[in-house]
């Protein structure tokens, strides 16, 4: 029974865990500043 | 204590088991995106090339010609059709800008492509077009899904305004890097002239009234590094002409531009440096950290089972819960 209760602790951690991180994701930026070229840019 | 050990052993083992198909299949399609901001800019040349002179309306020989490609994530534009198709969308205002070799604006092609930010499948919705003509994208463009496929793709030709299959053609090493090398040959197809002339004074609707009609054809060439989708590489052998109308002054055809496209140099080491790391990043959800969960996950499971093993040394009594019952007592005659 407590090996049971012990699996399922980390089955619902790891559950957690992957769920809060997918739910967080990564913030959107914003759109950059920078122009649509029309000129030759010198490097990269 | 052993007991303990082996229980906390054993709930550490699942829950790094547990993490290893659910960082694969659950938090990789939701974490592995094209950033909304995402700024890029490319520089293809042609040398030599072949280009219209309008002041003659003859072909010549340049130099060559240079295309500056722009891609610019809008992040509002993204926030609000994300609200309304209820999913992670990038919208790339885009434009091909065509520079001949005195410095002069050759064409100049703005764009809107919207997209699934994981699965690279269009997205329809307003505003979606090439140089201001509005389309409906099907297929894929300049970007192929994660975990690119060795098949071939619906490519999206924003010059023809059409989709055609680009062919998968093989795996190479790209300067250190495994990469699928793709093909497409549009034939030569009817398109319409761009919005922006490079002489002042003339329009698209003007040379229409001539009965001149533009003519395109390409052969476009990318290598793929398959992780990320992204290509390192890109060529284009790409041939416009001019065809029939009073323009061309009793002449059948005269070519507009010609030439074999290619990245520069600076270019190809710096797509190739950021592919690398962005490759990097990928392969730890699709395949480093689910894979070391999972040998984690058996290594603490071994781990656990051993020190269970330890804690039931032979001879030692049963837990509480498992002990026989206590027999029957039986009656006695007196």
């Amino acid at each position: 029974m407590r090996a049971l209760i012990a699996a399922a602790t980390g089955l619902a951690l790891a559950l957690a865990l992957v769920l809060a991180l997918t739910a967080v994701g990564s913030p959107p930026g914003k759109t950059s500043p920078k122009p649509l070229l029309t000129t030759v840019p010198a490097h990269p | 204590m052993r007991r303990k050990a082996s229980l906390v052993l054993l709930a550490l083992a699942v829950f790094c088991t547990a993490l290893s198909p659910l960082v694969r299949w659950y938090a990789f399609p939701r974490l592995a995106k094209i950033p909304a901001s995402h700024y890029q800019t490319m520089v293809l040349e042609a040398k030599p090339a072949t280009l219209l002179d309008y002041g003659t309306m003859r072909a010549k020989k340049v130099d060559k010609v240079t295309i500056v490609q722009t891609l610019k994530g809008n992040v509002e534009e993204s926030e609000k059709i994300e609200k309304r198709v209820g999913r992670d969308v990038v919208v790339w205002d885009g434009l091909s800008y065509v520079q001949g070799p005195d410095g002069k604006m050759v064409s100049k092609i703005p764009e809107r492509y919207i997209f699934d930010a994981h699965t690279q499948e269009p997205v329809h919705a307003a505003g979606e077009m090439v140089d201001g003509d509005r389309v409906k994208r099907a297929g894929i463009e300049f970007k192929w899904p994660f975990l690119t496929e060795k098949r071939d793709y619906e490519y999206f030709d924003a010059q023809a305004r059409i989709t055609a299959p680009i062919h998968y053609k093989g795996t190479q090493n790209f300067r250190g890097v495994e990469v699928y090398y793709f093909e497409q040959t549009i034939p030569w197809t009817k398109v319409s002239m761009p919005k922006t002339m490079p002489v002042e004074g003339i329009t698209p609707e003007s040379v229409a009234e001539t009965g001149t009609t533009r003519w395109y054809s390409t052969v476009r060439k990318f290598w793929v590094e398959p992780v990320t989708g992204a290509p390192v590489y890109g060529e284009e052998i790409h041939k416009e002409e001019l065809r029939g109308g009073t323009l061309l002054g009793g002449r059948d055809r005269v070519t507009a531009f010609a030439g074999h496209v290619k990245m520069r140099e600076d270019y190809i080491r710096s797509t190739v440096d950021l592919v690398s790391s962005q490759r990097t990043l990928v392969m730890l959800l699709t395949s480093y950290l689910p894979w070391g969960f999972l040998g984690l996950g058996a290594a603490l499971l071994t781990l656990s089972l051993v020190l269970e093993a330890r804690g039931r040394r032979p001879g030692d009594p049963a837990p509480a819960g498992q002990r026989d019952p206590a027999p029957e007592p039986e009656p006695v005659n007196v």
